[in-house]
């Protein structure tokens, strides 16, 4: 175990670096800069515009910023700063992050509270008539696109909010009297806030999951060993969970390392809809202003999550599939 | 003993003689005669706050933008746009040519955390404004064509402003918010630029804000929610009609919503009390909310045109194509252009009704302006296809082609490129419109919107041969004190997008007229004398028609009915808005 997270460790620098010059030049490929939009204000002379390039230091060769940016990096862990908020980048996402984890692991719930019974189900009651209900109602959750109804579910809650008074939240992560609530009062405030968009996320997405783990069920279930087992009278439970389930999901967990990054990348469009304070509204905002280190400073971060998280899927496969060794 | 006695007996005897600002009873439709108190205005923001500090804050809504709301030398009278001294204790006396002016301050002002609010606050704030290290959006704003305005202490509760010309604008730039001495004063005398900008980010503690205005921060999650509450020694120096301490409110609140569509919903469901309505299709929302009885709320539709407007500039530096260098030069094309734009149509069919047609650089909301402007002969080139044919035809275009284009001696087709910005949907549509009519008097316009950022690089490029042929584009923003763009109309500054070659030299005697005339109304302190001057430039202006100016959006009110204590109708505009938060109240 230990070579092999040496090895991964001396082969995740090559990744980085490599993946760093990337993210730094690619995003400085675009044209234009962070101060383009102040040339368009009537307001701001052309001496000011290049006051201010100096002090966010556009006015070097693309590549001396990079080498200040990795200098900074490296040794003293600053990630640069935020051109928009003329701050460190890392306090900034900081608790953008943290909102985006609550807001993604309620929906990682969700995903496979819905997605496992139901594949699991299609499976054993393969082309019965509710698995076919099922399989058309997800897929056309899955095609329709996801911002459309995140929007169509606001309009429903807003007509009911109209229709019955009930206080059901359309937006944001907390009311406006959060501070004044009790703790308990406060978690359950947030949770409000959450199950929502963390639902309708989990619908929209498990139709893939769900065809995915239907699949990977049916190939196990006719395989011999199944029958074998069934064949020596274990209980039909612990065919499909214990010995079909298992192993089916070998695959599933390989891909599990993706879900690290994936905690912090946020929610995506829904953060957007429902004006969430994730990371996903910082990020599309940065990108439009060009904020050049806040966006690199996050690519490199989930970056390194990514190389980690897979570290740990291997490391999970192992313990899934005592067939797979790790070192 | 006995005169330190006297001199705190005297001095408490000053504070409480001071008189306060009293805000007229005018300002309000509705009179507080409930003496309603406390309650909190829930506004909202479409993107995130960035920073509590007042030096390197650059947004629209901002944090120290909302706290200094009240805090200013001077104020203009909504009424009839006059300068009234707020935290000036009078006018300031004028002296030397109009160019120095000494203001004494309203005594008894206190800042959020009970200091005394004095002079070197003033100072204070200007050396950090002007330290370019420091990046103040305001930095510009205390020069005046590149010569500095000089501030000077004459005692605690004195000021003295000497600018380098005459300005117009003086009172305007005298109006900065004082930020207080002992925090900001402090941190640069030790630190200089580097100290400023590290105070104040948003993870700064809200009970360490210190604000001069009507407003102090309590709370500020990321992402999420700003709320102020209101500075309690705000209400020592500002009162209503009756003598009543503001503002009325106890808080005043931001949502942030990342989306209109959100800030839509929130507004729906009744969770802010306000909405900057713009689109035909969300008025259309929020007026079947009301009639259906699901919301109770005020809505006014175009109340007045928005301080900003659509426009398409053609290039007259290509050296590379002197035939196209020469079109774009000749005012009989740009007439033609002008009065190809079917300004009614953009207006209805971009703005969905909901706009104003736009013939000038000035606003139409500058109404003072525009009105004298137009009485002086200020020419619009309005909507008239055969007047553009005419004035083409003037020009050599009388052959079509088989495809219905206009085609010079030697056969080459009347065509230019016209570029917008991709993805700002209301000036695609104003583009398309543009080339449709067009072509009906067989111009080709080769429409193309492209990247934002690249655009903005052409329009503002330097040199003989700039690259593009028509651009259109928006600008917004000014004042009703002079309502023509600094970096605008003198040649050789960077908007002045039309004609911006390497020496920066006007072209024709009308630009140098409109240079002319920018800078002596700029200085001319009598507003009817500047009205005339400014009449005078939209009249060289017009006729020139260096730019084509097409629409503007409306401005639109719509406010929860639990709110009371707006402007009268016929206050609200763009510039002012609908309120002033300090007489605003909750019914």
């Amino acid at each position: 175990m230990i070579p092999f997270l040496v090895r991964r460790f001396f082969q995740a620098i090559p990744t980085l670096l490599l993946a760093s010059v990337l993210i730094f030049f690619v995003i400085s490929l675009a044209p234009g800069d962070f101060l383009t939009p102040a040339r368009l204000n009537p307001g701001i002379s052309p001496e000011q515009i290049a006051n201010l390039q100096a002090s966010f230091g556009l006015d070097k060769p693309i590549w001396v910023q990079y080498l200040y940016w990795m200098n900074n990096m490296i040794f003293h862990g600053d990630f640069g700063l935020s051109f928009q908020y003329t701050q460190p980048v890392l306090p900034v996402i900081w608790p953008r992050i943290v909102n985006s984890v609550w807001l993604v692991l309620l929906n990682l719930v969700f995903f496979y509270a819905i997605a496992i019974p139901i594949g699991v189900y299609g499976a054993v009651r393969q082309n019965s008539f509710g698995d076919k209900a099922i399989n058309v109602v997800l897929y056309f959750l899955l095609g329709f696109p996801s911002f459309f109804l995140f929007l169509i579910v606001i309009y429903f809650i807003l007509q009911i909010r109209n229709a019955t008074g009930w206080d059901i939240p359309i937006g944001g992560m907390t009311s406006n009297n959060h501070d004044q609530l009790s703790t308990l009062g406060q978690i359950w405030d947030v949770l409000k806030h959450l199950l929502i968009p963390a639902a309708v996320l989990a619908i929209t997405d498990a139709a893939g999951l769900t065809r995915v783990i239907r699949g990977l069920m049916l190939e196990v279930m006719r395989s011999d060993y199944i029958r074998t087992a069934r064949a020596k009278g274990v209980s039909e439970r612990s065919a499909i969970w214990k010995h079909t389930f298992r192993n089916a999901i070998v695959p599933i967990v390989a891909g599990i390392g993706g879900l690290l990054p994936a905690a912090i990348s946020g929610a995506g469009f829904v953060e957007v809809v429902y004006a969430y304070p994730g990371i996903t509204p910082m990020l599309l905002t940065a990108i439009n202003a060009q904020d050049l280190y806040l966006i690199a400073g996050f690519t490199v971060i989930s970056t390194v999550l990514l190389i980690i998280g897979n570290a740990l899927s291997d490391i999970l496969l192992a313990v899934v599939d005592p067939r797979i060794k790790v070192g | 003993m006995k005169k330190a006695l006297f001199l705190a007996l005297a001095m408490t005897a000053t504070t409480s003689l001071a008189a306060p600002f009293v805000y007229p009873a005018a300002w309000t439709a509705d009179q507080n005669t409930a003496n309603k108190r406390g309650g909190e205005f829930r506004n909202y923001t479409l993107s995130d706050f960035k920073t509590m500090n007042p030096f390197t804050s650059a947004e629209a809504t901002s944090i120290p933008g909302t706290m200094e709301l009240g805090a200013g030398l001077f104020m203009q009278d909504p009424r009839n746009n006059e300068f009234i001294p707020k935290m000036a204790d009078g006018p300031a006396v004028v002296s030397n040519n109009n160019k120095r002016f000494v203001v004494k301050i309203r005594p008894g002002m206190k800042f959020s955390d009970g200091q005394a609010i004095t002079a070197d606050d003033w100072i204070t704030t200007w050396k950090i404004h002007t330290d370019d290290k420091v990046g103040s959006n305001s930095y510009d704003s205390f020069f005046i064509n590149d010569k500095p305005i000089v501030i000077k202490k004459l005692n605690d509760m004195t000021l003295q402003f000497d600018f380098p010309t005459q300005s117009s604008t003086a009172l305007s730039i005298m109006s900065y918010t004082p930020w207080p001495d002992h925090v900001f004063g402090k941190a640069y005398r030790a630190g200089g630029a580097e100290a400023v900008k590290k105070m104040w980010g948003l993870g700064t503690d809200p009970s360490d804000i210190v604000s001069p205005g009507m407003w102090t921060m309590e709370s500020y999650k990321a992402g999420e929610r700003a709320v102020f509450k209101a500075n309690k020694f705000f209400g020592e120096w500002n009162k209503d009609s009756k003598g009543n301490a503001l503002p009325y409110l106890d808080k005043y609140s931001f949502r942030i919503v990342s989306d209109l569509n959100a800030g839509l919903a929130a507004y729906l469901a009744g969770q802010i009390d306000s909405f900057g309505a713009s689109k035909a299709d969300d008025l259309a929302q929020i007026k079947k909310a009301i009639d259906a009885g699901n919301l109770k709320s005020v809505l006014k539709a175009n109340v007045s045109p928005n301080a900003t407007s659509s426009w398409i500039v053609f290039n007259w530096n290509k050296a590379g194509d002197p035939a196209k260098q020469a079109l774009f030069r000749d005012v009989r094309f740009r007439r033609a252009m002008s009065h190809i734009a079917n300004r009614q149509a953009m207006v209805q069919l971009a703005l969905g009704g909901l706009g104003s047609e736009v013939y000038f650089s000035t606003y139409p909301i500058f109404k003072a302006q525009t009105d004298a402007g137009i009485a002086a002969g200020a020419p619009q080139y309005k909507y008239d296809l055969a007047q553009a044919s005419k004035l083409l035809a003037q020009m050599g275009y009388t052959k079509k082609n088989a495809q219905g284009y206009l085609t010079d001696k030697s056969g080459k087709v009347l065509e230019f490129n016209l570029a917008t910005n991709a993805g700002n949907n209301v000036r695609e549509q104003l583009g398309r419109i543009f080339a449709d009519e067009a072509k009906k008097v067989g111009v080709k316009v080769n429409f193309t919107p492209i990247d934002f950022n690249a655009l903005v690089g052409q329009l503002t490029a330097k040199g003989e041969n700039r690259p593009f042929d028509a651009i259109l584009l928006g600008l917004s923003g000014g004042t009703n004190i002079w309502p023509f763009g600094v970096n605008v109309v003198p040649c050789g500054t960077n908007l002045h997008s039309y004609n911006n070659p390497s020496d920066g030299k006007c072209l024709t005697s009308q630009e140098q007229l409109m240079t002319k005339l920018y800078y002596q109304g700029d200085a001319e302190l009598n507003t009817a004398k500047r009205l005339a001057i400014g009449a005078q430039l939209m009249k060289t202006e017009g006729e020139l028609q260096p730019v084509v100016y097409l629409v503007g959006t409306n401005y639109h009110v719509t406010f929860n009915d639990r709110l009371a204590g707006e402007y009268p109708a016929d206050l609200m505009d763009a510039y002012y808005g609908s309120r002033n938060v300090a007489l605003t109240f909750i019914k």
